[in-house]
């Protein structure tokens, strides 16, 4: 793992970008791997005793401080219950969905954009499997959910799970898990779910961080724009990968209000910074910023602190908020 | 309020600067992004990753009297995010509906977009229509005289366009530019979405202190 520090690209097969910190990365992993060493071993004695993954607070607290690389796929397949999904539907689903019937409109649609996904990481060029694999997963998952079918930005997703996972069976679950019972109807095709999250995170930051919601208005600037692939895509795409993956970490095992804290506490650590871009596209181009920097590259600290920054978000006020803004889009919508 | 002090200024003579909100819109893979990357850094990239949700980034083309300042919205073509539209047109004071030449689907959804624009959006807003991947002319289902007939019908800017070879990209831009009126008010729809014209010798002013 160490050398991917000096390596132009990543664990994970990613390039890293041209203009890529690597001052301020080694720094940062200097230290990172003390934990990355602690944590495993944590988690080898959790594990090897054959102690339960069910929810308890050792676990949460285990999940939140990260889950070592090797150990992800097998742990988010349990905390998020997506092996009982597995144990309902039986063991071979995922192989009598590939050899099922298929429609060809969905094969295609899907195929447009294997060679659009990740195409700076190594293994998602065309001569590596993995551009197949990912199809596969894919149109299984479309045909199974036909409600769903095929949505793009689940293509980084499935992408990104296969990349960590290894496995395309247990990427088909986790998938699975993620659109039908993590997150709340945000790749149907209204695509529903986000619309109203969107409004909820508007809300959480009209009461967290006044100041900067009254300045994105004055801007003028919707926060569909800046926030729609934070939701879709998970943050994949969106922040550094280790960040991601330790969002990830949570989100399968607290559910989807995780995402709600990360974005709030990316738009509150920046208060100072977003209050300054005073006209348009500059408040939009450092809300990509905000998701670069040496912040969040400090995967540990930014983790610590997305359960201190945002305050208390009880699940239940966010449900209350869900409820309230779809029906107000409800009301809103025969203009 | 919001431009305190923030619009850029060209280091030239007087001449105003206008600024505009350009969306575009049409199906997924026509090469949307393609266009963007290339009118704004000159890059291409054979696999252009999808986009999700929208992507912004501004650009400015100079008129012989007029910096023209475009604020662009990238938006994802595929049909479901359909309703995350209206708010990246809402305000838009110019579109480019793309379409893929080598794709007649492509096209039918293209013609709905502009229907849904001069439904929907701002009335006067400045439509074009481009026809993408004229590289690709031996793959062409979409005749060109068939496209023009039907942007003169409706009153859009038509040019068939290459991302791959820079055919065009600038071209259709700058005959945005000279479409869209620079000195009387546009009526946007939304704050962010008027024009703001931003005289040398003028104090910022206001979203709202459109070209007048």
């Amino acid at each position: 793992m160490a050398s991917s520090v000096f390596s132009k690209v990543d664990e994970y097969g990613f390039e890293r970008p041209e203009d890529f910190d690597y001052e301020t990365y080694e720094d940062f992993m200097s230290q990172y791997l003390v934990v990355l060493a602690k944590r495993a071993k944590k988690w080898h004695e959790l594990i090897g005793e054959g102690k339960s993954l069910k929810r308890s607070l050792t676990v949460k607290r285990y999940v939140r401080k990260g889950i070592p690389g090797e150990h992800r796929g097998m742990v988010w397949m349990t905390v998020s219950g997506a092996d009982i999904m597995r144990e309902e539907l039986g063991h071979d689903w995922y192989q009598r969905l590939l050899s099922g019937p298929k429609d060809q409109e969905i094969i295609d649609t899907v195929k447009m954009d294997l060679p659009r996904t990740y195409p700076d990481n190594i293994f998602f060029n065309a001569a590596d499997d993995h551009q197949i694999r990912l199809c596969n997963i894919l149109v299984a998952y479309a045909h199974d959910n036909k409600e769903v079918g095929y949505c793009q930005g689940l293509n980084y997703i499935a992408g990104l799970l296969l990349l960590v996972t290894k496995d395309d069976e247990t990427t088909f679950w986790l998938l699975k898990v993620l659109v039908e019972r993590v997150l709340p109807k945000y790749y149907t095709r209204t695509m529903d779910g986000v619309i109203t999250d969107i409004a909820v995170l508007e809300e959480l930051v009209r009461a967290k961080v006044p100041d900067v919601y009254r300045h994105v208005r004055n801007v003028g600037l919707p926060w569909a724009v800046i926030t729609t692939k934070w939701f879709i895509c998970l943050f994949a795409e969106v922040l550094p990968i280790e960040t991601v993956l330790r969002v990830w970490d949570c989100l399968f095992y607290e559910g989807s209000k995780i995402i709600f804290r990360v974005c709030i506490t990316l738009i509150k650590r920046n208060r100072e910074q977003l209050l300054q871009c005073s006209d348009f596209s500059s408040l939009a181009e450092c809300f990509k910023e905000i998701t670069h920097d040496s912040l969040v590259m400090q995967c540990h600290d930014f983790m610590q602190s997305i359960f201190k920054t945002p305050g208390s978000l009880p699940a239940s006020s966010i449900s209350r908020l869900r409820t309230k803004l779809a029906q107000h889009k409800l009301d809103q919508q025969p203009r | 309020m919001a431009n305190r002090g923030g619009a850029q200024r060209p280091n030239g003579g007087p001449g105003k600067i206008c600024q505009f909100k350009l969306v575009l819109l049409g199906e997924s893979a026509v090469g949307k992004s393609s266009l963007v990357l290339r009118f704004v850094k000159g890059q291409f990239h054979e696999y252009q990753e999808s986009t999700i949700g929208a992507a912004f980034l501004t650009q400015t083309v100079c008129l012989e009297d007029t910096t023209v300042k475009f604020e662009i919205w990238d938006t994802a073509g595929q049909e479901r995010y359909h309703s995350l539209a209206p708010m990246y047109y809402r305000g838009a004071q110019a579109a480019i509906v793309v379409y893929d030449i080598t794709n007649q689907d492509t096209f039918g959804r293209a013609k709905t977009w502009v229907k849904e624009l001069q439904r929907q959006a701002s009335p006067n807003i400045v439509i074009a229509l481009a026809g993408n991947k004229a590289d690709l002319a031996n793959k062409r289902v979409v005749e060109y005289d068939e496209a023009q007939a039907y942007a003169e019908e409706n009153g859009l800017l038509f040019m068939e366009t290459s991302a791959k070879t820079a055919m065009n990209v600038n071209e259709i831009f700058l005959a945005i530019a000279k479409k869209l009126p620079k000195n009387e008010q546009v009526s946007g729809a939304g704050s962010s979405g008027q024009t703001r014209r931003l005289v040398e010798s003028e104090q910022q002013k206001a979203p709202g202190n459109c070209c007048k």
